[in-house]
């Protein structure tokens, strides 16, 4: 590995972290396609930053684009509250509009500009090392290292002093509002602060990209954890091990930093929405399965209860009588058994004790639905969790 | 050349006929089933797909290795249904948000794409240049065969819309009702997906990835505001599209340096702020004169029921009174007292007002009856 390698990497990550923070508070604002509309929008602010400073790495062409973002939420917000349109297509409008003059203004310009779309919307991440900062003539490090840096910094510090602010106003703005923190604030803040990020990102993994290191990380922790902290610290970990994993990804193909980035970021989800322990794709289809089971079995119990003649109570009468399949009315069966519900007596079924006052424990459960009836139950039982 | 000469060239030039032609067509198609995406809340899932779309481009490149527009499309549909019905996974069977799932989707596969198109260009195969027209579209590169693509899918969407429209109809605006009567409304609800997918595809070419969104949103958006009825807002959202597409291409023909696609979307934005403007019954412009105008009649009403309690006081009720009196009150203007007079509610006579019989019996029935409804 040398140098150039390393700041790489350095930068990948800091640029993860950058984006997993803000990120993670926008997925659970449910503001997620917010981000997708400031990265787009940010271009024309970042073609007019550039004819006035003439450079790509000027702070102030960030804060000129940073200020395009907010601009395109308030647009948003604007034309929401007229009613006109639903939010997600006020966002749809906005968003390629802003995106087309500035493309427009890239291909008028041309000729003065050294910008062009695709670098805006991609980045490349692997001339970053070689625009140096220098200080009095010392080599200092990567340009991009320190802006990168230096927002990552402001990020943890307005994470750091607001964690509560934020918080609250993510998870109940109206307490939040009772208690004297204006959401109003809380919300431009952090939209400044991922509008900012995505402009101090864009050239190094580009505009698109960077939505999917604010979005990818966070909706890959939030099916791991409920708990904000946790959330937090599993995304930058998702984040920055995509970063590492992906550079020498593409590395090995060699082909785009940024696309590469996102196609572990990917993967990693994919993994996560496959297998996570309770919200995983593959454990939600078990519960729904065993919960369908469970509906049948309490039918099933609730029909022996009701019925006391041997005829309606004979295994062959349930199949056709509450219209199962062979297999279905087996595990139903075999489930009761296991649970000492039921006993069999040749081919007739009656309720065993237990499987009595199951039923009417379960019974006063669906009438009243408080959950003291069934607490021992949740236990054994998918149906009781809730 | 101007736009007079392009017009001029419309009908003689091959180029700018087909090219025309198909944004025409494109912007057609986009607005109609555009229309379905915008009620159905689905705005921005035009924006996933299209983006979806991208690795089946690439995969389907590096598969056949030709750049034959017809695989590359094909491709795409099938990514962009892929992405489509993993974010309806993600939405259903997780307890993360539809934005969410969209702004993934979206952005994971668009970067995966991005990766092979990359890759695509390391490969040793001078064929590959050109694959990143995709991104931004490039309406120059429309020759007949795809105008006539275009075409047999517009009358193909058509054909299905007309056969299902009481179905889509009902699925649009009750879901619920639509499953207790019978329908099956995944098959309806996959229909219409796949026709807005297919249409997204379509348009990657001239539009491209990025912007294709605004194609299917802006027209919907402005027909929305001039009419409550859905197939008039299907028809608007059509001519819409299409003449987007058509001044679209007559602005970017007419200049140096304009890619067709961006001024294509500009043009549609157009549109849809004009219709905010000045649609008459939800626009700004009127929702604000109907705004002020009730005010007024608010203003009106409170300085009669102002001279109403004072010319209580009196036995005879037209006694005249002093407008001094009625400096005071917030409702009070000329204008409205102006306004009193043309009505006969009061006379004025020098510096002295006085109600007239007509105007004591309204105000005393101001907040009893209905009688002002119609003022």
């Amino acid at each position: 590995m040398n140098s150039a390698q390393i700041e790489i990497q350095l930068i990948a990550s800091l640029v993860a972290i950058a984006c997993a923070i803000p990120g993670t508070f926008l997925v659970l604002r449910k503001m997620a396609m917010i981000s997708d509309a400031i990265s787009h929008s940010i271009l024309p602010g970042i073609v007019v930053g550039f004819f006035i400073t003439q450079d790509l790495n000027s702070p102030l062409l960030i804060l000129l684009a940073a200020f395009t973002g907010i601009i395109t939420v308030v647009l948003v917000e604007y034309i929401q509250k007229t009613g006109l349109v639903k939010e997600d297509t006020a966002i749809g409008l906005v968003f390629p509009a802003l995106f087309s003059i500035g493309v427009i203004l890239i291909a008028k310009n041309a000729n003065d500009v050294h910008l062009d779309v695709d670098a805006v919307l991609l980045g490349e991440l692997a001339f970053a090392p070689f625009d140096r900062l220098f200080i009095e003539g010392t080599d200092v490090g990567p340009k991009s290292l320190w802006i990168i840096g230096s927002i990552l910094l402001i990020t943890i510090t307005l994470l750091l002093a607001f964690f509560k602010e934020l918080k609250l106003s993510t998870f109940d703005k109206g307490l939040a509002a009772s208690l004297g923190f204006s959401p109003v604030i809380i919300h431009y803040g952090l939209m400044s602060v991922a509008s900012v990020t995505t402009v101090g990102a864009f050239d190094a993994v580009g505009a698109i990209l960077v939505v999917a290191l604010m979005i990818a990380p966070a909706a890959t922790a939030y099916l791991l954890t409920t708990d904000l902290k946790k959330m937090l610290s599993l995304a930058i970990g998702f984040g920055v091990l995509s970063a590492i994993s992906g550079y020498w990804f593409a590395h090995w193909l060699d082909a785009s930093i940024a696309g590469s980035i996102t196609t572990m970021l990917g993967f990693i989800f994919l993994i996560v929405f496959l297998f996570a322990p309770s919200k995983g794709i593959i454990a939600v289809m078990y519960r729904e399965k065993q919960q369908r089971t469970e509906v049948s079995l309490l039918t099933f119990l609730l029909h022996l209860k009701n019925h006391t003649e041997e005829r309606e109570r004979h295994v062959n009468h349930l199949q056709e009588h509450i219209n199962w399949q062979k297999v279905r009315a087996k595990t139903v069966l075999d489930l009761a058994q296991k649970n000492n519900m039921i006993t069999m007596n040749k081919n007739i079924v009656s309720l065993t004790n237990k499987g009595d006052t199951f039923t009417s424990k379960a019974i006063d459960y669906i009438i009243t639905n408080e959950d003291a009836q069934i607490e021992d139950m949740k236990e054994d039982f998918f149906l009781f969790r809730g | 050349m101007d736009i007079t000469e392009y017009f001029k060239l419309v009908f003689s030039d091959y180029t700018l006929r087909t090219i025309t032609l198909g944004t025409a067509i494109l912007g057609a198609v986009t607005g109609m089933l555009g229309s379905f995406a915008v009620l159905r809340k689905q705005s921005l899932l035009g924006d996933a797909i299209s983006h979806a779309a991208l690795p089946g481009i690439a995969i389907a490149f590096l598969i056949t290795g030709a750049k034959d527009t017809n695989t590359l499309l094909i491709g795409a549909l099938v990514s962009g249904l892929i992405g489509t019905f993993w974010i309806r996974g993600i939405i259903t069977k997780t307890h993360l948000k539809s934005d969410t799932a969209l702004g993934l989707i979206l952005s994971l596969f668009f970067g995966f794409g991005m990766l092979l198109l990359t890759f695509i260009q390391k490969q040793p195969n001078a064929n590959q240049a050109g694959l990143d027209k995709y991104l931004f579209g490039q309406a120059a590169t429309l020759v007949e065969s795809d105008v006539w693509l275009m075409a047999i899918v517009t009358g193909v969407c058509l054909l299905v819309l007309l056969l299902f429209w009481k179905e889509f109809k009902i699925l649009l605006f009750d879901a619920d009702y639509t499953k207790t009567l019978g329908f099956n409304t995944k098959f309806i609800d996959v229909l219409i997906t796949s026709f807005i997918v297919l249409a997204i595809v379509l348009g990657l070419q001239t539009v491209g990835v990025v912007l294709m969104s605004a194609m299917l949103l802006a027209p919907a958006a402005a027909a929305r505001q001039w009419t409550n009825s859905l197939s008039t807002m299907v028809f608007l959202a059509a001519v819409f599209g299409a003449f987007s597409g058509v001044f679209g291409t007559a602005i970017s023909a007419s200049q140096n340096n304009l890619s067709t696609g961006p001024v294509i979307v500009l043009v549609a934005a157009v549109f849809v702020v004009f219709s905010f403007i000045f649609s008459p019954s939800r626009g700004l412009l009127f929702k604000q004169i109907r705004f002020i105008k009730n005010r007024r009649d608010l203003e009106l009403h409170k300085t009669l029921s102002f001279m109403y309690h004072i010319a209580e006081t009196h036995e005879n009720t037209s006694h005249p009174h002093a407008i001094k009196l009625l400096n005071n009150f917030q409702g009070f203007t000329k204008k409205t007292l102006q306004k009193l007079v043309e009505k006969n509610y009061a006379t004025i006579d020098g510096s002295k007002w006085s109600l007239t019989d007509l105007g004591f019996k309204t105000a005393k029935n101001l907040y009893n009856k209905q009688e002002t409804k119609n003022e």
